[in-house]
């Protein structure tokens, strides 16, 4: 398949046909409300999108994405710092192409994660400040917490995994696993729109449990490598 | 084996808790944690606990998540009331301040020029000898990044055991205008509100106070109300525009010293339009204002004399809103807008402020002013209706005001001056009457002077011991002060610090220290609350905590026969027992956290002080238990303590009588009233001229804690915030011919130092004004600063000075 696949809104709601440029129409299984509601342009998903990679390059994927992710951050759960120039005194431009997310050539602005908070510049700062000589970064020795980033556990084969980190700050998936999200962490049934349904997180990761930072399973759960 | 966490010390604390009754009927000094008590975890796994953040005043929890003995990851504690999860840039990274590479972790005596590691058997002995040899001439200097228990040893140890007085701390630059505007209004030290005010108001003024960088959770926590569809209206009277004026709805500027005739014009406007409430104010409030200096031009003194309604409302004639708009640059219908506003009944209002106000040679007045605009409208002690000041260290409050490591209190808020305090601590401390010096010590600016000066000029101080803070960094004037220390070889200077910084550069002795989570603590936040932390990781090679660094000095002086360091029955200050009685040596390093915990018995010790000015504090192991508590912590019949967020109102303050509605019952009056002070615009003791034609104001960004010397070292906010610049308009940028990135001058009568501009960046001045952060130790702008202080205060002023900006050839 090459070039970029076109997907064309149908005329009734949900109804997603695609057009290889084959003359042949099919549904397509992805884009669903929450796509669309997330996507600015739900209308054209590009060919790499819209097929779900095959399980051995979705896996690769992913862990290069774990790597890509923890170069803007110091450790598992820091906010992330800015990879370009910002401009200081309006901090509301942020919102431009980071509310819903966007592709601009090569380059990806992802979708907020968490709800709107107004003073973005709080918790993100701009990785290259003006003034800065890149030969005089302080050497720290600190050694930060990093994701396995492997996906959560299941209790058995098919079920739902368990969400490996927390939803604080992260109540928008679509975030890392939409259309502007990260290589190899994308469903392939993005069109389902209600992922807490299915996926919870563990309680481990979630600071209001009794069992914040326990990782143990409970009984009943069998571990993944378990009998 | 020498960390205990949280489980094990409150499953430690109910066990002890028949032993301790038992201790205390046969009078033997408290056990508290006994040795078998010890971690029984396995040390591979992630561990979280929690700790307030080791940097600003707003004190944010955090869960610090530690592995194999190192801190690998920090989160927003979402127990917390103050951050609800939420933190800063900061606050986040804060566990990377452990790690960088230049950690002192060795003691280090200056030998022909260049610091030599020693031991610390030696280095305690070099200390121990310079304070016997001449005890009058030592003076301790710390600040609020103390902990309770530190700045509580080190308070002890000077004025009980050398007898005097000469102890300061950081927060004489910071805060000391807002307790001197606390006192002279309500008798009494620190905010009657809280943070619940920022969730609860309708308008939030902000005075001179970039919020949005300095306390940016804090300023979350209102313009997140935005974000949840509710209305915060927010005004930023300012200097400059800056982030917060991005979210503010009306950004006023004024004029450097415009604030004391903006306040002044609200005042008239209220009294002018009959729009103040008349019912709180005759019910509640008392007139005040200065009276006449002394003959000999002394100043008057600070507590004032009375005035009466219709005097007050004659001397606010001047302000009316022209003759402000005149002197404060604010447009006359701006300040018709906010007398209306503070006129109205309806809308809850909060004034939040911090070295704006504070760094302010009129910084006691203003602090009052804005005081008595709230009560003069009636906007005071119900939900949103505050005057709150904001603090910049992590225990300015807790430490430094509230157990008053401060050149003129004891703990407590009790008075050196005073010969009833003076007994009062003299039985806690169980020392013979009359031990306790009622001479005030020398406060910061004035300490240093006489450090920098040579002994037979008058420079009385020959040896200073710093904790916890960078004077040859932070003190105004550096050039006429502490930095001339390296021209004076009798003079001998102490550090206890975790990094090389500007101090340590002068420093004879450096004394390496341990840090945050590496130690047991707890410190006290703008809000009155008082926090706690365990000790979670080891710190590096030798570093100790800075209380035992000063028990341990303290013991060799009592071994040495100083007469001072034992109590009335001959006890050492610091003496220490098991269950048994029988003394656990904590001057001895390998047995201060693993026989007890001598945090527990510093607070359980300074607790008792808390009553006599309503600062009640609950047991150590209720502040294990909480995300910090608001004092007054008073225990309810059922047995549960149980905070206090409005100060001095009814329902909320256990403190006010039934019926009372609103109670100051520290009232300088001793009427249980609140003053309202008249106080003139005057002013700026420098202002631009020819030669000097521009404004200089100093002060924090949002990535750098004060002197950087912990944030320069965390890649994420070093990067973000490399170096110090100057920010100008760029209207007077055209006219010098500069441009962004270029190098110039910044000059004043006292010095200058070389830095890029920045147009258009974090900041934009008006014309006429340039600001440079004082984060970076390489250009000092400290050297250019101007040493004037307020009168009562002795508070600096970083934030208005005349200089030239010269283009670098």
């Amino acid at each position: 398949m090459m070039g970029a696949a076109i997907v064309i809104a149908g005329a009734s709601l949900g109804a997603f046909v695609r057009d290889d440029g084959d003359g042949k129409s099919e549904r397509d299984p992805l884009p669903g409300l929450a796509w669309r509601l997330n996507t600015p342009h739900p209308w054209i998903v590009p060919d790499d999108r819209a097929n779900p990679l095959a399980v051995a390059d979705k896996l690769a994927a992913r862990a290069a994405s774990i790597d890509r992710r923890a170069q803007l951050r110091a450790f598992e759960g820091a906010p992330p710092v800015i990879p370009h120039s910002i401009q200081d005194l309006n901090v509301q431009s942020c919102r431009a192409c980071h509310a819903e997310g966007l592709r601009a050539g090569d380059k990806i602005s992802r979708m907020v994660s968490h709800t709107y908070l107004p003073s973005c510049t709080q918790c993100h700062v701009e990785a290259t400040g003006f003034l800065l000589d890149a030969n005089a970064i302080p050497p720290n020795e600190f050694r930060g917490l990093r994701s396995q980033g492997m996906g959560g556990t299941r209790a058995w084969a098919g079920a739902p995994p368990v969400v490996p980190h927390t939803f604080f700050m992260r109540t928008n998936c679509v975030s890392c696993h939409g259309e502007f999200g990260y290589d190899g962490w994308r469903p392939d049934h993005l069109s389902r729109s209600n992922c807490a349904q299915c996926h919870v997180p563990a309680a481990e990761f979630e600071q209001l449990s009794p069992t914040f930072g326990i990782a143990d399973m409970a009984e009943g759960f069998a571990p993944r490598d378990g009998p | 084996m020498s960390t205990v966490d949280r489980r094990e010390f409150l499953k430690a604390s109910a066990l002890a808790a028949a032993t301790a009754a038992a201790a205390r009927a046969s009078g033997i000094s408290l056990p508290i944690l006994e040795p078998q008590a010890a971690p029984s975890s396995s040390a591979q796994a992630l561990r979280w606990d929690k700790a307030p953040c080791r940097f600003c005043g707003t004190g944010c929890h955090v869960m610090v998540g530690t592995e194999n003995g190192r801190v690998v990851a920090i989160q927003g504690d979402q127990k917390a009331e103050v951050n609800k999860g939420l933190l800063c840039v900061k606050g986040y990274h804060v566990g990377l301040a452990l790690y960088g590479r230049d950690r002192l972790t060795q003691p280090m005596l200056r030998t022909q020029g260049r610091l030599v590691p020693i031991s610390w058997d030696k280095a305690l002995d070099i200390v121990a000898d310079r304070i016997a040899a001449d005890p009058g001439r030592f003076a301790i200097y710390g600040s609020g990044q103390w902990t309770i228990g530190e700045g509580y040893a080190a308070n002890k140890f000077i004025k009980a055991g050398l007898g005097s007085n000469l102890i300061d701390a950081n927060p004489r630059l910071c805060m000391a205008s807002a307790v001197t505007g606390f006192i002279s209004t309500f008798g009494v030290d620190e905010p009657p509100g809280v943070y619940d005010d920022l969730d609860r108001c309708d308008v939030a003024i902000l005075w001179g106070n970039n919020m949005a960088e300095m306390h940016p959770v804090l300023f979350s926590r209102l313009v997140d109300r935005r974000a949840r569809g509710e209305k915060v209206v927010i005004i930023d009277l300012t200097t400059r525009r800056t982030r917060t004026s991005e979210l503010a709805d009306q950004v006023l500027f004024f004029k450097p010293q415009g604030d004391l005739a903006i306040a002044n014009g609200i005042a008239h406007q209220l009294v002018k339009n009959g729009t103040c409430d008349t019912a709180f104010v005759a019910a509640h409030c008392n007139f005040r204002r200065l009276g006449e200096p002394g003959a000999d031009g002394a100043q008057p003194d600070m507590l004032g004399v009375p005035m009466t309604f219709e005097e007050y409302a004659k001397a606010l004639e001047p302000y009316t809103p022209q003759r402000v708009e005149e002197l404060s640059g604010v447009p006359a219908e701006s300040i018709v807008m906010l007398g209306d506003l503070f006129g109205r009944r309806d809308r809850r209002i909060n004034s939040l402020w911090c070295m704006g106000m504070n760094q302010h040679t009129r910084g006691t007045a203003i602090n009052c002013l804005v005081h008595g605009i709230h009560l003069l409208s009636g906007h005071f002690g119900k939900p949103g209706d505050a005057a709150t000041s904001l603090t910049g260290q992590p225990s300015a409050c807790g430490t430094a005001r509230e157990v008053g490591t401060l050149c003129h209190l004891l703990p407590g808020g009790l008075s050196v001056t005073n010969p009833g305090h003076r007994a009062i601590a003299e039985k806690h401390w169980n020392l013979e009457p009359g031990r306790l010096s009622g001479r005030i010590g020398l406060h910061a600016v004035e300490l240093f002077k006489r450090f920098s000066t040579p002994t037979d000029q008058g420079g009385d101080i020959t040896t200073v011991w710093v904790q916890v803070t960078n004077p040859a960094h932070t003190i105004p004037d550096l050039n006429h002060s502490i930095r001339r220390k390296a021209q004076l070889a009798d003079k001998f200077l102490i550090v206890s610090d975790v990094y090389p910084t500007a101090t340590t550069e002068l420093a004879d002795l450096v004394l390496p220290s341990a840090m945050w989570v590496e130690k047991n603590g707890m410190y006290g936040n703008s809000e009155r609350r008082t926090q706690h932390w365990f000790k979670m990781v080891e710190p590096p090679g030798e570093a100790r905590d800075d209380a035992w660094q000063m028990i341990a000095v303290s013991r060799r002086l009592f071994d040495r026969g100083v007469p001072g360091m034992r109590d009335k029955d001959g006890r050492w200050l610091f003496h220490t027992a098991d269950s048994a009685g029988k003394e656990i040596p904590i001057w001895e390093w390998k047995r201060y956290y693993s026989d007890t915990v001598v945090d527990e018995r510093l607070f359980d010790e300074y607790r008792a002080f808390s009553r006599h000015k309503h600062k009640d504090l609950a047991p150590y192991r209720e502040y294990v238990k909480a995300r910090g508590l608001r004092w007054p912590v008073v225990q309810n019949s059922d047995g549960e303590w149980k905070e206090t967020r409005w100060r001095f109102t009814e329902g909320s303050d256990p403190y006010v009588a039934k019926g009372k509605g609103f109670q100051f019952y520290h009232s300088v009056t001793k009427d249980d009233r609140a003053l309202i002070w008249f106080r003139p615009y005057e002013p700026p003791p420098e202002v631009p001229d020819a030669e000097y034609p521009f404004w200089l104001c100093t002060g924090r960004v949002l990535e750098h804690w004060h002197s950087g010397t912990m944030t320069r070292r965390i890649p994420q906010l070093h990067r973000a915030m490399p170096k110090a610049y100057v920010e100008m308009n760029h209207l007077d940028a055209r006219a010098l011919g500069v441009r962004s990135g270029e190098m110039v001058t910044v000059r004043s009568r006292r010095g200058e130092v070389d830095l890029p501009v920045w147009l258009g960046g974090r900041g934009d001045p008006r014309p006429g004004e340039v600001f440079v952060p004082f984060f970076d130790e390489n250009p000092l702008i400290n050297r250019v600063t101007l040493a004037a202080y307020d009168p009562y205060s002795k508070q600096p002023d970083y934030k208005k000075c005349a200089v030239a900006v010269v283009p670098k050839a």
